[in-house]
């Protein structure tokens, strides 16, 4: 008989479904249905007078360290964005209100992809209880009825084991790959150029950041990046230029992270608290070397 | 779903993620435009169902309303409220308002569908059907599995023309 020891992690996971990942109809299912939940317009042209692009910034960098401190699962932050740009792409909204709605959104999303999912409390008191459990429960059903109770929205997280598979064996950088590109995909939900972009794209890019990334470290992979990057999108069915595009504008908001990060460090009079308080870098950015 | 209990997430009491992004958060406002944007949703899920969704009352419109019995659901899907849960066999009228139209519940584990709807195909660009509030169902029909489905009430449809 064998045992099981779960005790470490609380969280309970599903082990990869091979009847998924191993059916070309589930990549292309996700593939037509990607566009579907796109937000339908820039919406710091046509809706918002109130909320600027960087304050989008700023909500999407708290919600994202509240996911990290909170130890949610990747795709909850990407998700929780996809729900406040579909929101903001119909509904004008005073920027008094973004930081609830951002709470909002974090709690549905935690609420479809997570066992333990995050309490109106919690949520509450993240926000300096500047907003009660009772109004974010009571803007959820606002949300819901806005997003027309559409919450399965495709992220690209939903992508990436799909394209891993596809590509030659990475060894035991499998995971390392993974993580970069997870990553990748978090710092594009928080940039807003990104938001109207396919998800398969952003996956596909995000993968291809991560390789060429871990290939200038050492040899990674026998594949030039140019060769990968055609490879790639023959997975995703993307444009060769579109995703090289994508994926350099990938490379450039990391390089620009960094640069923000490192030249933060180097203020070496600011505290650390205040540090990260002016960074909009997410936290597990810093970890990544190009 | 927010009742606080003991997990194993740590609690942010003092963390520096804790912070309020846009200065002080007007409640009232905030309450007025919950009810405004709630007030919008009502009324689209009104005008596309015509259905009063407040009152629970069918009005005119593409779909014909009617109340639908036997097809048990399962107990866990019937809205939770101040009436007796199965005291009222044999498809008593309720007193309350919110559940005027729900019809009696059966044994068990289950309680019976409460409404159906069916589109009836009364719109101007068609030119044959019956006029509108007959709730005679024609043709075939399709069962729809969606959210709304054991949303307090099942919908049928049978045609999928219908005007935007």
């Amino acid at each position: 008989m064998e045992l099981l020891c779960c005790e470490v992690d609380p969280v309970r996971r599903a082990v990869r479904d091979r009847n998924l990942l191993y059916d070309d109809r589930v990549l292309q299912n996700l593939l037509t249905i990607e566009e579907r939940y796109l937000p339908q317009c820039s919406y710091f042209k046509c809706v918002q007078k109130d909320i600027q692009p960087y304050m989008r910034r700023m909500v999407a960098t708290w919600m994202l360290e509240v996911c990290e401190e909170q130890k949610c699962e990747e795709e909850v932050f990407p998700l929780a964005m996809n729900y406040l740009d579909r929101f903001l792409a119909g509904v004008p909204t005073p920027k008094s209100h973004l930081q609830l709605l951002g709470a909002v959104c974090m709690f549905l999303a935690s609420k479809l992809k997570e066992t333990i999912p995050l309490t109106a409390e919690k949520l509450c008191i993240y926000t300096d209880n500047s907003i009660k459990p009772q109004e974010l429960l009571e803007w959820e059903l606002v949300v819901l009825g806005k997003l027309k109770w559409n919450l399965a929205a495709v992220t690209p997280h939903d992508f990436i084991e799909h394209i891993l598979r596809k590509l030659p064996p990475q060894r035991e950088k499998l995971s390392l790959i993974r993580k970069h590109a997870q990553t990748f995909i978090a710092l594009c939900a928080t940039d807003f150029k990104f938001a109207m972009y396919p998800p398969s794209m952003i996956a596909t890019g995000s993968v291809g950041a991560a390789i060429c990334g871990l290939q200038h470290d050492e040899e990674v992979s026998s594949l030039t990046c140019d060769a990968l990057t055609e490879l790639l999108a023959k997975i995703t069915n993307t444009d060769v230029d579109c995703l090289k595009a994508c994926q350099e504008q990938i490379e450039a908001v990391l390089l620009n992270s960094l640069q923000q990060y490192r030249q933060d460090q180097r203020d070496g009079s600011k505290s650390e608290d205040e540090l990260d308080q002016a960074s909009s870098t997410p936290t597990d950015v810093r970890d990544i070397d190009l | 779903m927010s009742e606080p209990t003991p997990d194993a997430r740590q609690i942010p009491c003092s963390s520096r993620v804790c912070r309020r992004l846009f200065g002080p958060v007007d409640s009232e406002q905030l309450h007025r435009d919950c009810d405004m944007l709630m007030a919008g949703c009502i009324q689209e899920a009104r005008e596309r169902w015509n259905f009063d969704f407040v009152t629970e009352t069918p009005l005119e419109g593409n779909f014909a309303w009617e109340r639908v019995r036997g097809l048990g659901l399962p107990k866990f899907y019937f809205p939770a409220g101040p009436r007796g849960s199965r005291d009222d066999l044999g498809g008593g009228k309720r007193p309350s308002t919110s559940s005027a139209l729900l019809q009696g519940t059966a044994q068990e584990d289950h309680v019976d569908l409460l409404l159906s709807c069916t589109l009836m195909p009364h719109s101007p660009e068609q030119a044959e059907g019956s006029p509108s509030g007959s709730g005679a169902s024609q043709g075939r029909k399709r069962r729809q599995t969606s959210m709304t489905d054991f949303y307090h009430s099942k919908r049928r449809l049978i045609l999928c023309k219908r005007k935007p």
